[in-house]
């Protein structure tokens, strides 16, 4: 298992356009992909799609952590937080 | 007697009409079929990638026409029409609580909508309707129900408890006068649609909105989120008066340039035409005024539909353009897909580069077949008006000719046959990659015209992505290298006797266009509504003065 804890700083936070080019990057690995919003105490650890990206309610400045598990949960990992760190390519 | 409602946000404008009350239709009762829940879990499969494609291809369409905000809302709608968590979720209903499909459907739409109202953030809340938008493109797949708004009378005001981003954008077309709704906020997406489509709006005017009777006569005010239900004849003289003060200064505007002809303050002839992307907006461009069609976009005929349109319905198109235009020329563009846009008929490989790969003309050489159909629609309808053809992607004298070899095997293949046509069209192509920009004095001996694609021109010129919103900034559509490479082409036109326009955005800027005309482009070509202003805007310059204007830009 690979995980990693990473802010979202773009403006939308993490749901409109960002989180359908998110939940796409992450439909390309193999790796069961799992994200919790840690700045929400009640959310919970749940797999990535586009319903529980909007349902996890991912602002501007909360953390999340992702984790993935399978053969390529490495580069699924890093794909995803270079997404996150290039403000999935807009703004 | 009159009432007014409140709503809760809306679109600005001013709309008097009737009302049109529309009702999501009554779900049907299951298929017997779903008894079996594999069955009804397959049923539920098909359903969900049939609401998938159907929203992708009103995304297409939508970009397409140039609205590529809109498109990200469908597109985000078709990937959550598939989503694993809606899918798992009426699965377990059905095969553990035994529940019917359209039940569990229902049940787990509701559900999800409910997880989303109880989040702490407006904007998130209001995604709710979204979900049962998707809902019911999943229902409404399930039933094999056709969209239910048709036929629309002309200044209909839609009532609806809600309308998905998928109907509001469906009603786009110009019969609807605006649209009213019961629930729904300010940053919903009927609101962000009508907003973006022009159209007035008011939503969230609560379960009132749901008492007002079919073909009521309805006074809605966007900017003032307010419907009045059978206004007073007060009331009514009074939004008469101000529907018409408020679009008062732009329609004198319109009505003072729409019959003069563009030109700079010195009489130097500019002809300020329009961009289409459908023969029906050919009516826009005459109102606002426009002397000929410079862009006529044909790929709204190829892109939302699962095949290649027959060369009847292009050739109905395209006469449909021509006749609007009453015998001023219409350029229209050969099939410009690629890129991003691409039909589900075509199978193309995947491109690591696609804007670099096989896109416009390219494209039209690996379907030769497809290429000769337009052709021969464009040379029957050549019949009808004055119509251009203009080639998209051309980078070498070769391409050019390429075409123009089509073209000549498509005129005489209907020589052959005897069909109606005319051989002699102008042949002209776009300027948007550098490549034909500065080899523009060959391709000037052999093409009938120029058009600056300033987009693709840019883009290619800077090397920026015009997607990339901040790199496009920093490397605007008017800077020096862009403008001289306009300037190249615009040189080598006036030389060889033949004329350039320019079909870009940038030809609708007022800042821009004064600039265009001084490097010597002799059409501007834009959406219609800006033509009014752009043709005030060339008055008020000299040719000297529009020269100076560029030579100053293009050293700056």
């Amino acid at each position: 298992m690979t995980e990693t804890t990473l802010t979202i700083t773009n403006a939308v936070g993490l749901h409109a356009r960002p989180a359908a080019v998110f939940y796409k990057k992450a439909r390309e690995y193999k790796s069961k992909i799992t994200i919790q919003n840690l700045s929400r105490p009640d959310s919970r650890e749940v797999p990535v799609s586009p319903f529980q990206l909007l349902q996890i309610g991912v602002l501007q400045g909360h953390t999340i952590r992702l984790r993935a598990s399978g053969e390529d949960e490495q580069a699924a990992i890093a794909a995803l937080a270079q997404l996150v760190g290039e403000n999935f390519g807009e703004e | 007697m009159s009432i007014e409602l409140r709503g809760a946000g809306g679109a600005p404008g001013i709309a008097l009409g009737r009302a049109v009350c529309y009702r999501p239709a009554v779900d049907l009762p299951d298929s017997a079929a779903d008894a079996d829940p594999d069955a009804a879990l397959a049923r539920l499969a098909a359903a969900q990638a049939a609401a998938a494609a159907a929203l992708n291809a009103l995304a297409e369409r939508l970009r397409a026409e140039g609205q590529p905000a809109e498109a990200g809302i469908f597109e985000a709608h078709a990937l959550m029409a598939e989503d694993a968590y809606l899918t798992d979720e009426v699965a377990r209903r059905v095969r553990e609580d035994h529940q019917p499909l359209r039940e569990a459907l229902a049940a787990t739409i509701g559900q999800m909508r409910a997880d989303l109202e109880a989040l702490d953030d407006q904007y998130l809340r209001e995604r709710a309707a979204d979900i049962d938008a998707i809902g019911q493109s999943i229902a409404g797949a399930l039933s094999g129900r056709a969209s239910p708004l048709r036929d629309l009378p002309a200044g209909a005001i839609i009532v609806a408890p809600d309308l998905t981003p998928a109907e509001t954008a469906e009603l786009r077309s110009g019969t609807v006068a605006g649209f009213a709704t019961a629930y729904g906020g300010p940053t919903g997406h009927t609101a962000i649609l009508a907003r973006a489509l022009g159209i007035p709006a008011v939503v969230g005017l609560g379960a009132a909105a749901l008492a007002i009777a079919n073909g009521a006569e309805l006074i809605l005010d966007g900017a003032a989120t307010l419907l009045i239900v059978d206004p007073t004849p007060e009331q009514r003289a009074a939004y008469v008066q101000r529907a018409s003060d408020t679009s008062a200064a732009d329609e004198r505007r319109r009505l003072a340039f729409r019959g003069r002809p563009g030109q700079l303050a010195d009489g130097h002839p500019v002809a300020v035409w329009a961009n289409i992307g459908h023969p029906d907006e050919a009516a826009a461009a005459m109102h606002y005024g426009a002397a000929g069609i410079g862009l006529f976009r044909t790929e709204f005929l190829f892109l939302d539909r699962d095949a290649a349109p027959d060369e009847g319905d292009q050739y109905a198109a395209y006469c449909q353009a021509l006749e609007a235009m009453a015998g001023q020329p219409v350029v229209i563009r050969t099939l410009d897909i690629g890129g991003d846009k691409f039909p589900k008929y075509l199978d193309l490989p995947h491109e690591a580069n696609p804007y670099l790969g096989v896109r416009g003309l390219r494209l039209c050489m690996r379907y030769p077949e497809l290429f000769a159909t337009q052709l021969r629609a464009l040379l029957r309808a050549a019949a009808h008006g004055d119509l251009w053809v203009m080639l998209p992607m051309v980078a070498t004298l070769d391409d050019l000719r390429w075409g123009r070899g089509q073209l000549a095997a498509a005129a005489a293949a209907l020589a052959l046959a005897g069909v109606p046509h005319r051989a002699d069209v102008r042949l002209g192509v776009m300027i948007e990659t550098p490549a034909a920009a500065i080899t523009a004095d060959l391709l000037a001996r052999e093409a009938d015209f120029f058009s600056v694609g300033s987009n693709d021109l840019t883009q290619y010129t800077m090397a920026v992505d015009r997607g990339l919103t901040d790199l496009a900034a920093r490397y605007p559509h008017d800077a020096p290298a862009v403008l001289r490479m306009i300037a190249l082409a615009a040189e080598a036109a006036g030389r060889a006797g033949i004329p350039i326009g320019v079909c870009g955005e940038l030809a609708g800027e007022l800042a821009a266009a004064p600039l265009l005309a001084g490097l010597g482009v002799a059409e501007l070509s834009m959406a219609p509504k800006a033509i009014p202003a752009v043709k005030q805007r060339l008055a008020e310059l000299t040719l000297a003065q529009a020269q100076g204007l560029a030579a100053a830009a293009c050293a700056r």
